[in-house]
């Protein structure tokens, strides 16, 4: 436990994750939290600000509050104008950004982001000259100077929850980790992708820590820590991580991950272990933890508040006075005496096991020393082979795993815990007592392509046992498991991905056998010719190489992803660093047309509903003075019938709001088709090619010039 | 502020039986007290503290193992002799491990708790007491419900001391002879009872983890204070009153078997107040007291579960100790100890490197068995009559892998805040009989497992758990446990006569035992055997507060509830019991109309509190935001202010209890089914107007749709 060295307490409601601390005046920090009805809360018990505009006076000392008028979905804050020297508050919503100068209380900017705003971070990226605020949407991600100038534009695969500056590739440039909903991190220098590491659920919480590494978090619970592309380590807890941050609280120099989790728990974690080293308690979920220099006394404070207004700070331990040798001291030995007394119990498990051997083989039920045990034949073996299926009209294709006993013995259960392919982390197969034998068959089912390792533990006794050898091992399902071979007439797809690589052709056919999971490897001497069919959606996928015309490859798949992971795959293996291809998607590109015509149709939509919105509120307006008026003058009937028909302007305006929403809920998930698709048309490209294609594609969707689009699209440049 | 407690760990013994721990007395001023403790592998051991390191006095060899231990010696002595009970035996040992005694009871049951006084021993099994004196049988008593602890009330007149069984049907059993004295009725199961004062105070604590303070006089008892268990904790496992604080009051030391040690003391008006407490990782199994790292410091040493035994003292006493013997061991000390747990380690590891080479080997050689030996589970399913739901607990000596927990009948699991362990649902399987399989994943060092089980009454099955301790090799025990027909009722001591009930009546050529299966199989709670020649037993549904009675004989049984879907369960069970045996049951009920509404009455209450407080709830976040923007709450009216003064009250209760409000409602549609059912009619297409009707809730309308 950590002592807090101080305390306050907010009578406000904090938004989980939407905290940050700003030098407003450049000297004094305040924190900064989202509260209810769209106002920011803003701490500052050093320095008055100015109120009026948006800045109003709360009811408690020091705190005043901010007026955005809007659900505030990212906030942060950082010295956004480096000609200045302090912070401007930067807050997100779902449709527009504002900059703001607290200490003038002014606009520094407002813009209209059509993606949304799902978090923000202030700071250098890259060699752009200047700081920018970054606001990752919709996935997409922009960049804004402090004069709203928009200077960075990329796309990701998903939703952007996450984002974090971070020098990751150790150059003294600061490159962005972008976490997403589609499960991956990636790294970009500028706009250029330079790292993808895929986790297994979305990314929820990103932070740097010292040198290139980064702290993380998932939606399920897990954190974990990455220098460049190497996981060190991460735990899996049940509880969600609310905001995870660097702090050096044990004073060594070497800062350490700290959680806030939703069950109010804080801890402290060794950013090379996972080792949990400090930890305290709140009574409700951590909505966020920032540091500062808050009491103004030159050091900076671990500041943690709880989603119920409560805040705690916290001083490096020696600093605070805490010591915790003695109980280390004591751990250690406690920790050692119980190592010690589970190395003999298993010591006295195998003594127990050798009095066994001189049992017969084939009993149920067996005593030894007057303790039932469970017996099995010693070389019992538990055996485990993969299968595709291409199931039937009640059951999706699935893959199956056949396991079974070497003997007698039957398979009670079968537990297997893996990642990313169940409901939750494991998968329990548990046949009914009159059905249990020594064949188990499990299904499993991926929803997407990938690499995922089963843990497979086997219960395995006889019918009546009380007791089961547990028998455990791991099986490792390649990336593209639901593939079987097509059959000879298989019409051909219509969409094709066309590029020349100069590598010897059995590397690609190696490539295949390790990637794919067919039940007969492929071969290939002069030409590669291999017909497949992804059970998943019963599309074909056809790959084509002739290494006489300079290696040329042939993806036909109507799946523009399916081409990019496989470009992406194959590319990583043989070392391409630069690939341009020539892609038709000829249907992709005509449904692509009719999206982008929606998002036309929606926008006009969204321009009319707000000028009849307009005209709603001047109704309004004459309306509640002239029932006033009335009831001034005391004619109530007037008055009456003033109300009533406020009453039914305000229905038609509650109806038209759901209206709009609805309308901005499409139009949102129609910009998003447009942007994943030019994170499509990037991931059929390797390299430079890549970020060309992402830009030029932007330019063209600036521009509005769809043609050039398709043209990008196609050949990689207009 | 709490008072601060000191701990400090001594040794590990094996994995303990409650009341196996205890102090002699004092022998010379210089030393502290010795501390003797007994474990399942059927090991005394007898040791004392010298200079903050612990030195075995004497230690048994291990044998079968050992269920109580404790202290006795001639009267007018000193107590210093040990008594364990193993099996059926009783063993005795003298303070320096000499074997005096070894007395074979001859009993078939082996013996479960014991108490010793002079030459007078007072054994028990599971349900039968014995009372030898000098090793001669002397009386004997059959209880009917299971003897979970034994004690004596001395008496200078060695015929006039009181033995006192403590029941698990709720009553205390005064013993006289070979007869029942009386018998005390208490609102729990009494697991653990302790004498407080030699003329006949008696503390009992209970496993739904209240406890409370009965006077036993010759003729009569006097209750005297029981503390109720608002707060959830766990059963008391082990009592002791002792001065810990050393103030010259006896404080009341209290273990439960969630970990928790509570030292009770008393306020200036003399009732029991808590002073302190500390928290174990492992249910606490004894407690003492004595001094025994420092004989100027009283302490409680406690021992848990997995056999750790621990010196629990008040931290300002270590500080001004001017004795010698407790000079807190140096770092050098320290150090050295770790070192040679570390050789020692090493050199295990070495020894299971071979072992483990050895058992490959094995697998690879045909005819031989492998075998994984039992390693003991510490499991307890109850049910908790606040939120009706039951409390499953899981302790095992080694650290927990994985839990995997399975389900032939439809009941929700509840996960606790206080588990750290990872659970994960699988996708239920009915085909197979699963409808609950569920996967615990517990993070290093996790020995205690507690999950909270929903079921609904009327469906019933078993419910398993596979449990895989991290040891090699890697094995698993399964244990079962029964979800019952009527799995929410609890005993209680006699019914309310003054309610409207339903008769439900059978006849048939059956036993005793025969329909006493038949109840057992459908209530929990129950002996496992009948005695006597009719039973009467009363019991309340924990969650809707109706009550049932059963009242049956050979031949014979006859049911009495005012809820009139617990009737037609047990119609139903007792059926299809009886026609698995053959036995033809004539069955005729007597419902009374009145029981209707008086179940709606009962049952109307609670939706109303459910209902306000989802109610209150929902708005809590509005009104929050009103109170922002309009600066204060001053615009609000009185009841909006108090629903944001006790807004976190308020959400917490909501959140204690889950999905009440279904539970509630698929009761009212159970009786209503049942009502018909009862009347030959079938209302199954009713169902979605009553449903409506629940939604817009009004107890006369109600009332109204059952009677049309």
């Amino acid at each position: 436990m950590i002592v807090p060295i101080f305390t306050l307490r907010f009578n406000h409601k904090i938004f989980a994750g939407l905290t940050t601390v700003g030098l407003y005046d450049g000297k004094h920090p305040c924190l900064t939290c989202a509260t209810t009805a769209g106002k920011i809360l803003v701490h500052n018990p050093h320095a008055r600000f100015n109120e009026g505009g948006r800045i109003s006076a709360g009811t408690e000392s020091d705190v005043h509050l901010l007026n955005i008028g809007q659900q505030i979905t990212a906030l942060t804050a950082g010295a956004l104008n480096s000609n200045v020297n302090k912070d401007f508050l930067v807050a997100g919503t779902q449709t527009s950004i504002l900059a703001y100068d607290v200490d003038q209380n002014a606009d520094l900017f407002y813009k209209d982001v059509a993606d949304g705003v799902n978090v923000a971070v202030v700071g250098q990226l890259g060699q752009i000259d200047c700081p920018i605020a970054v606001v990752g949407g919709n996935c997409s991600i922009q960049g804004f100077d402090y004069e709203g100038n928009d200077l960075f534009w990329t796309v990701t695969g998903d939703n952007v929850r996450a984002m974090a500056l971070c020098d990751f590739t150790r150059d003294n440039e600061q490159e962005l980790i972008v976490g997403s909903d589609d499960y991956d991190i990636r790294v970009f220098k500028k706009d250029e992708l330079v790292s993808e590491m895929t986790e297994t659920e979305a990314v929820t919480c990103l932070c740097p820590m010292s040198g290139s590494k980064f702290g993380y978090s998932l939606a399920n619970g897990t954190v974990g820590v990455y220098d460049k592309t190497t996981r060190y380590w991460r735990i899996k807890s049940k509880n969600q991580v609310v905001s995870i941050f660097n702090y050096d609280l044990d004073g060594d120099g070497v800062v350490e991950l700290i959680t806030g989790w939703s069950n109010g728990k804080v801890d402290a974690r060794n950013d090379r272990t996972g080792e949990v080293m400090f930890k305290d308690n709140f009574p409700s979920s951590i909505a966020g933890i920032i540091k500062a220099d808050y009491r103004m006394d030159g050091q900076q404070e671990l500041i943690c508040c709880s989603i119920n207004g409560e805040v705690r700070g916290y001083l490096p331990m020696e600093q605070s006075g805490g010591t915790t040798a003695p109980t280390t001291e004591k751990d250690v030995f406690r920790e050692l005496s119980l190592k010690k007394q589970n190395l003999l119990t298993e010591l006295k498990n195998y003594e127990k096991n050798v009095k066994a051997h001189k049992l017969p083989v084939g009993l149920e039920k067996s005593e030894i020393d007057g303790t039932p045990v469970g017996l099995i034949p010693a070389n019992t073996q538990l055996l485990v082979t993969l299968d595709v299926s291409p199931g039937d009209a009640n059951i999706q294709p699935h893959i199956v795993l056949h396991i079974s006993t070497s003997n007698d013995t039957i398979l009670r259960a079968i537990i297997i815990f893996a990642e990313g392919i169940f409901k939750g982390e494991s998968h329990v197969v548990h046949p009914s007592p009159q059905n249990v034998s020594n064949k188990l068959d499990v299904r499993i089912f991926p929803q997407k392509d990938g690499v995922v390792d089963l843990h497979i533990k086997a219960l395995v006794g006889y019918k009546s046992s009380v007791q089961f050898h547990t028998f455990e091992m791991t099986r490792q399902i390649p990336r593209f498991t639901l593939y079987i071979v097509a059959p000879d007439d298989t019409p051909e797809p219509k969409s094709s991905v066309v590029f020349h690589i100069t590598e010897r052709i059995n590397r690609v056919v190696m490539w295949i056998n390790q990637n794919f999971l067919l039940q007969k490897e492929i071969e290939a001497e002069d030409e590669l010719n291999v017909k497949l069919i992804c059970l998943r959606e019963n599309t074909p996928l056809f790959v084509n190489m002739e290494p006489n015309q300079n290696g040329k490859i042939t993806i036909k798949t109507d799946n523009m992803d399916l081409a990019g992971d496989i470009i992406q795959g194959l590319t990583t293996f043989l070392g391409i660093e630069d690939l341009q291809v020539t892609a038709d998607f000829p249907d992709y590109l005509g449904y692509l047309r009719s999206v982008l015509e929606k998002v036309d149709e929606y926008h006009s939509t969204s321009e009319k509903l707000t000028a009849e919105m307009a005209d709603h509120s001047n109704l309004i307006r004459s309306l509640i003075v002239r029932a006033e008026d009335a009831r001034i003058m005391g004619d109530m009937l007037n008055m009456k019938r003033g109300y009533m028909e406020l009453n039914t302007v305000n229905r038609d305006l509650i109806s038209q709001y759901s209206i709009r929403c609805n309308n901005h809920t499409e139009l949102l998930s129609n910009l998003k088709i447009v942007n994943q698709t030019i994170q499509k048309a990037g991931r059929l490209r390797v390299g430079k090619s890549k970020t060309q294609v992402i830009a030029a594609c932007r330019a063209a969707i600036k521009s509005n010039n769809i043609s050039s689009l398709f043209k990008i699209i196609k050949a990689g440049s207009s | 502020m709490e008072i601060e407690l000191t701990r400090s760990e001594y040794i590990q013994v094996g994995v303990t039986s409650p009341k196996t721990t205890k102090i002699l007395p004092m022998a010379k001023e210089k030393h502290g007290q010795k501390v003797v403790v007994a474990d399942h592998e059927g090991a005394v051991t007898c040791f004392q503290m010298k200079r903050g390191d612990a030195s075995i006095v004497f230690k048994t060899l291990p044998g079968p193992k050992i269920t109580r231990l404790e202290l006795g010696g001639p009267l007018g002595n000193v107590q210093d002799r040990i008594f364990v009970s193993c099996g059926p035996e009783i063993r005795g040992y003298n303070k320096k491990g000499k074997q005096f005694l070894n007395f074979d009871t001859n009993l078939t049951e082996s013996i479960q708790t014991m108490a010793v006084y002079g030459s007078d021993l007072f054994l028990c099994g599971n349900y039968i007491y014995n009372h030898y004196r000098d090793c001669k049988d002397f009386n004997y008593y059959l209880s009917t419900d299971r003897i979970n602890d034994t004690i004596c009330v001395p008496s200078e007149q060695i015929d006039d001391v009181i033995p006192i069984l403590a029941c698990q049907d709720r009553v205390l059993r005064v013993i006289r002879d070979s007869d029942l004295r009386y018998q005390v009725d208490i609102s729990g199961s009494p697991t653990c009872t302790c004498l407080m004062d030699p003329k006949g105070e008696i503390l009992y604590g209970t496993s739904d983890g209240l406890f409370g303070v009965v006077h036993i006089g010759p003729t009569e008892p006097l209750h005297r204070w029981e503390l109720p268990n608002d707060d959830n904790l766990g059963g008391v496992l082990c009592m002791e009153s002792y001065d810990l604080f050393d103030d010259g009051k006896n404080e009341i030391l209290v273990g439960r078997d969630d970990g928790l040690l509570q030292i009770y003391g008393y306020d200036e008006t003399g009732d029991p107040e808590i002073k302190c407490k500390s928290t174990f990782s492992e249910s606490i199994t004894s407690v003492a007291g004595g001094r025994v790292a420092n004989v100027n410091v009283n302490e409680a040493v406690v021992s848990t579960y997995a056999g750790w035994i621990t010196g629990i003292s008040v931290a300002q006493n270590h500080q001004g100790a001017n004795g010698d013997y407790m000079k807190s061991a140096t770092s050098e000390e320290n150090q050295m100890k770790v070192d040679l747990l570390k050789s020692e380690i090493e050199e295990l590891q070495v020894r299971i490197a071979r072992e483990r080479e050895n058992y490959q080997y094995m697998a690879s050689t045909d005819n031989r068995v492998s075998a994984v030996p039992q390693f003991s589970i510490n499991d307890k399913f109850v049910l908790n009559g606040d939120d009706a739901s039951y409390h499953l607990t899981l302790e095992v000596q080694m650290p927990i892998d994985n839990v995997l927990l399975q389900s032939d009948v439809p009941v929700d699991l509840l996960d606790l805040d206080k588990n750290s362990a990872v659970v994960s649902f699988s996708d239920v399987d009915i085909e197979n009989g699963n409808h609950l399989l569920a996967t615990y994943r517990c993070q290093a060092n996790t020995t205690r497992l507690e999950l909270k089980i929903r079921s609904i009454e009327g469906q019933y099955g078993t419910l398993q758990a596979y449990i895989t301790p991290r040891c090699q090799p890697k094995s698993c025990q399964v244990r079962q446990y029964d979800v019952k027909p009527l799995s929410l009722h609890q005993r209680i001591s006699a019914l309310d006569e003054s309610r409207p009930f339903n008769v439900l009546q059978l006849s048939g050529q059956f036993s005793l035992a025969e329909i006493h299966s038949w109840i057992n199989f459908c209530l929990p709670d129950m002996p496992e055997r009948a005695s006597g020649d009719s039973v009467n037993m009363a019991f309340r549904s924990t969650f809707l507060d109706t009550q049932l009675e059963c009242r049956y004989k050979k031949g014979e049984g006859i049911f009495r509830s005012d809820n009139l879907s617990t009737i037609a369960i047990l119609k139903d069970v007792m059926t299809k019991e009886a026609t698995k045996k053959k036995i033809n049951l004539n069955i005729s009920h007597d419902i009374n109309d009145d029981s209707i509404a008086h179940a709606l009455n009962i049952i109307h209450p609670k939706m109303e509190q459910q209902l306000s407080l989802a109610k209150r709830v929902q708005i809590i976040d509005a009104l929050k935001e009103l109170e922002v923007s309009e600066g204060g709450t001053t615009c609000l009216s009185e009841s909006y202010r108090e629903i944001l003064a006790n807004a976190e009250q308020l959400r917490e209760e909501f959140k204690k209890q889950p999905s009440r409000l279904e539970r509630l409602s698929g009761m009212i549609t159970d009786l209503y089914l049942d009502t018909y059912k009862f009347k030959g009619q079938s209302v199954k297409n009713k169902v979605p107007a009553l449903l409506e009707l629940l939604n817009h809730y009004n107890l006369d309308s109600l009332i109204d749709f059952f009677t049309n």
